[in-house]
């Protein structure tokens, strides 16, 4: 069993995954793609959709540059990297305007923006130019994922405790409030976003210097 | 061939597939998001009335039977008057009815206003006694999230549900937006006719406010009509408003 275990965590793939969603988390150890990350996680509906476009976008561009990162002429290399990433982009935005209209609505400009977050070119000049796309394609999907846990997980918190609601159902009881029960107010605005997001970075930085 | 060669083949090829792509994508969803935009304009023409309650998720079928059940929209001139099917269709504005079992409970107008950064689309409601507005919604726009934003959101669209757009002696003033909160920043008796500002918003409250004061100059002969005679006459064939595409 053991053994098995460590022939697993010895792979490159194992490295790249773990390294994405833990040890080098986006948000809460790169403290990469701040922008988006306040402004779509106010609930959790929004921050899940934006996860799953940044996953996409992510994966793919880290995939398609990875194939053609022999073939990239050098010196026009940022240019291609973020004409691909936009291209997949407004792919994404298209697909959320004509599927899921009224989350589209409310992420507005954020979906677009995904093309200046530093992760998904961060990931195209540090892995995809230098790996095979298999390797590419999977640390583009750990660091949506790892980008993705973030948000879902901040987005939790603010719209607990700033709507009493999960997933746009109400979880806090009509007896808490009428007992006295408050929503804090400040959880659905970006400060409120920043001590959480604060609190995550804090959490991270905690158990892996234990 | 030379690296400068082989540089500009790379780029235009993938600008020609980047461009297919996008193409593709554009024209194979447009119908699904054509549909949307129609089915959110539909359910905005019913918010501005109360007739749906915002934030609240609808499906798209309740949405459209609801619109086409309660909201009839008309053709009317520049001068008030229902245009009728025969009626050459001069000047013809599109003006939203309200029905409720066959009574006009609130006419709608549609708002198209200047703002900061873009347009602003909406839509105004206004009671049949053509001077308190029943509802504002607004269904796009390109104002800063978070500051000129606000306009679509509920605090700010609620606001107007009562307002009214003339003076104690019965002219036409419009309704304004206000710098700050109504009650500490303007006179007690236009307090009717101004809505709370969002701070940090200035100009698009501005350009918002002389937006509204055209759209209900343009539709003024409508109100006047309401004020002095109720209820429009709407003839059997009335010349049915083309739908902004």
């Amino acid at each position: 069993m053991s053994t098995a275990v460590m022939k697993i965590t010895r792979t490159e793939t194992y490295r790249t995954v773990a390294d994405a969603l833990w040890q080098n988390n986006p948000i809460s150890k790169q403290v990469l793609g701040i922008c988006s990350a306040l402004a779509v996680t106010v609930q959790m509906n929004t921050a899940i959709v934006m996860a799953l476009a940044l996953t996409f976008v992510v994966a793919f561009s880290n995939l398609i540059i990875s194939l053609m990162r022999n073939v990239i002429p050098r010196n026009i290399r940022i240019i291609v990297e973020v004409a691909v990433i936009a291209t997949l982009v407004i792919i994404a935005d298209e697909v959320l305007k004509a599927f899921l209209y009224n989350i589209s609505k409310q992420l507005s400009v954020f979906v677009g923006l995904i093309i200046t977050n530093c992760i998904v070119m961060g990931r195209a000049e540090t892995c995809a130019m230098s790996n095979p796309p298999y390797l590419a394609f999977v640390d583009g999907l750990a660091n949506g994922i790892g980008y993705g846990s973030v948000l879902v997980g901040v987005s939790f918190f603010r719209e607990l405790l700033g709507s009493g609601k999960l997933l746009g159902f109400q979880v806090v009881p009509q007896a808490f409030y009428d007992m006295g029960y408050m929503n804090m107010g400040l959880m659905l605005l970006a400060p409120g976003a920043f001590i959480v997001i604060g609190l995550f970075v804090w959490l991270e930085h905690a158990l892996l210097n234990r | 061939m030379s690296d400068g060669v082989k540089t500009i083949l790379f780029a235009t090829v993938l600008c020609v597939v980047c461009s297919l792509l996008l193409t593709m994508a554009s024209t194979g969803l447009k119908a699904f998001q054509r549909e949307n935009a129609l089915v959110d304009r539909q359910k905005n023409i019913l918010q501005a009335v109360g007739a749906v309650v915002p934030g609240q998720p609808y499906a798209a079928e309740d949405i459209k039977a609801l619109y086409q059940a309660s909201i009839q929209c008309i053709s009317v001139s520049d001068e008030g008057r229902v245009l009728s099917a025969e009626a050459a269709p001069v000047n013809a504005m599109p003006l939203y009815l309200y029905l409720q079992d066959d009574q006009v409970k609130a006419y709608i107008l549609p708002v198209d206003s200047r703002g900061l950064w873009g347009r602003i689309y909406g839509y105004l409601a206004l009671d049949t006694d053509g001077s308190t507005v029943a509802g504002f919604s607004v269904y796009q726009h390109a104002e800063t999230p978070g500051l000129g934003g606000e306009i679509e959101n509920q605090w700010f669209q609620r606001n107007f549900v009562g307002k009214r757009i003339i003076d104690a002696s019965g002219d036409f003033v419009s309704i304004g937006i206000a710098k700050g909160a109504v009650k500490n920043v303007i006179r007690q008796d236009l307090q009717p006719n101004y809505v709370d500002g969002i701070s940090g918003a200035t100009m698009t409250g501005k350009y918002l406010s002389e937006g509204l004061q055209d759209i209900l100059q343009t539709y003024e002969p409508v109100s006047l009509h309401f004020r002095n005679q109720g209820m429009l006459k709407i003839p059997e064939k009335a010349l049915v408003c083309q739908p902004p595409s």
